[in-house]
């Protein structure tokens, strides 16, 4: 499968993560959550900018079932809570919110 | 849904961190008993003990550098991270030679350690 | 939990020999979860020569006999191709995916962190 933001063509896999991760920029990010009906907006910016921080220090995404807990830590309480993550990213923060990121796929999701 | 029940793990982690992707897979399930709200302490020893060496640079070999992610296990209240002294003197490696603090112990209270453990993992 | 593949290591046969031993003598094994190159032995197409023992096999008779609940790490078995990644994503709809042998099943970490959990014991081979 593929993405076309602005004129390029990137290529995902099934689920829409970005097979090279390189080719992540913050067109890319929009282009995706356009597709999904949503415009993102500085709520969604800070939790994709904690997500890619994140990953650039550890080298890892943060645990899908502990994804609130780390947020809840680096960007307060009110932010760290599942309603409000949910409330940005409908799918689900880890799922929906690493793929904006252009953080590999969660494996460990199940 | 979630298992009420607590065990404390114990993550016993023994392999250099790059010849095989063992040690990499070890730290997925250490972020998976994290996960499931376990207490877990975490032991390196023998040539585990390589996976806390500081400036490691695996990109050059092809492999992700994954023991970046041992430093976040503060987050989720994972403090109680051990190195075994014999191990880290045996290799020359210093604790100003690692990548985060550790508590240093000698290869006698290992046994204690799993003694006060209900599971026992080796990686 | 089985940690090493079935042609260069011992792992998975000392485990067989073993949850055989356990269960004989009145124990309960609730699960086997198959980790690292431990997946290969889950395997459908792996078929070593006639004379020679073919553990994934043995588990699968085994676990028929017994109704055991043999698990295969998705994300390692992913890593070494042992399930391709259609067959991950549908883990739901697929208990048993085609390059498994019978009795296998592709499951996340999750269950190997329940077993420790729920066992009295959880022995690493």
């Amino acid at each position: 499968m593929t993405l076309t933001v602005e004129g390029r063509v990137l290529e995902t896999d099934p689920e829409g993560y970005l097979r090279r991760l390189e080719d992540w920029d913050e067109d890319v990010a929009r282009a995706m959550a356009r597709a999904d009906d949503i415009e993102l907006d500085e709520n969604h910016w800070e939790v994709l900018q904690f997500l890619k921080e994140y990953y650039e220090q550890y080298q890892l995404a943060p645990p899908v079932r502990v994804l609130t807990r780390a947020i809840a830590k680096r960007l307060g309480r009110d932010k760290g809570s599942s309603r409000y993550l949910y409330r940005l990213f409908p799918d689900g923060p880890a799922k929906q919110a690493c793929r904006y990121a252009g953080l590999p796929k969660p494996t460990n999701c199940i | 849904m979630a298992t009420p029940a607590r065990k404390r793990f114990l993550w016993m982690s023994r392999r250099a961190p790059h010849g095989s992707v063992q040690a990499q897979e070890g730290l997925d399930a250490l972020l998976m008993a994290v996960a499931f709200e376990q207490p877990v302490s975490v032991v390196f020893l023998d040539d585990g003990v390589y996976q806390l060496k500081r400036d490691q640079d695996p990109a050059r070999i092809g492999r992700k550098n994954f023991c970046a992610g041992f430093p976040s296990l503060g987050i989720y209240d994972v403090h109680d991270i051990y190195a075994e002294r014999e191990s880290l003197a045996l290799r020359g490696l210093r604790e100003e030679d690692l990548l985060m603090p550790v508590r240093v112990v000698d290869s006698a209270a290992l046994g204690a350690l799993m003694e006060a453990h209900d599971v026992v993992m080796s990686f | 939990m089985v940690s090493e593949g079935p042609a260069q290591r011992q792992s998975a046969e000392s485990a067989y020999h073993f949850a055989q031993a356990a269960l004989a003598k009145g124990h309960e094994v609730i699960r086997v979860f198959f980790y690292h190159d431990g997946v290969h032995v889950g395997a459908r197409a792996s078929t070593p020569p006639q004379d020679e023992r073919n553990i994934g096999a043995q588990w699968s008779a085994l676990a028929a006999e017994q109704g055991l609940d043999l698990v295969v790490c998705v994300a390692a078995a992913a890593r070494r191709g042992v399930l391709d990644e259609e067959a991950g994503r549908r883990l739901d709809q697929a208990p048993a995916p085609g390059s498994l042998l019978p009795g296998f099943r592709a499951a996340g970490l999750g269950q190997l962190i329940e077993s420790g959990i729920d066992a009295d014991r959880l022995i690493v081979f």
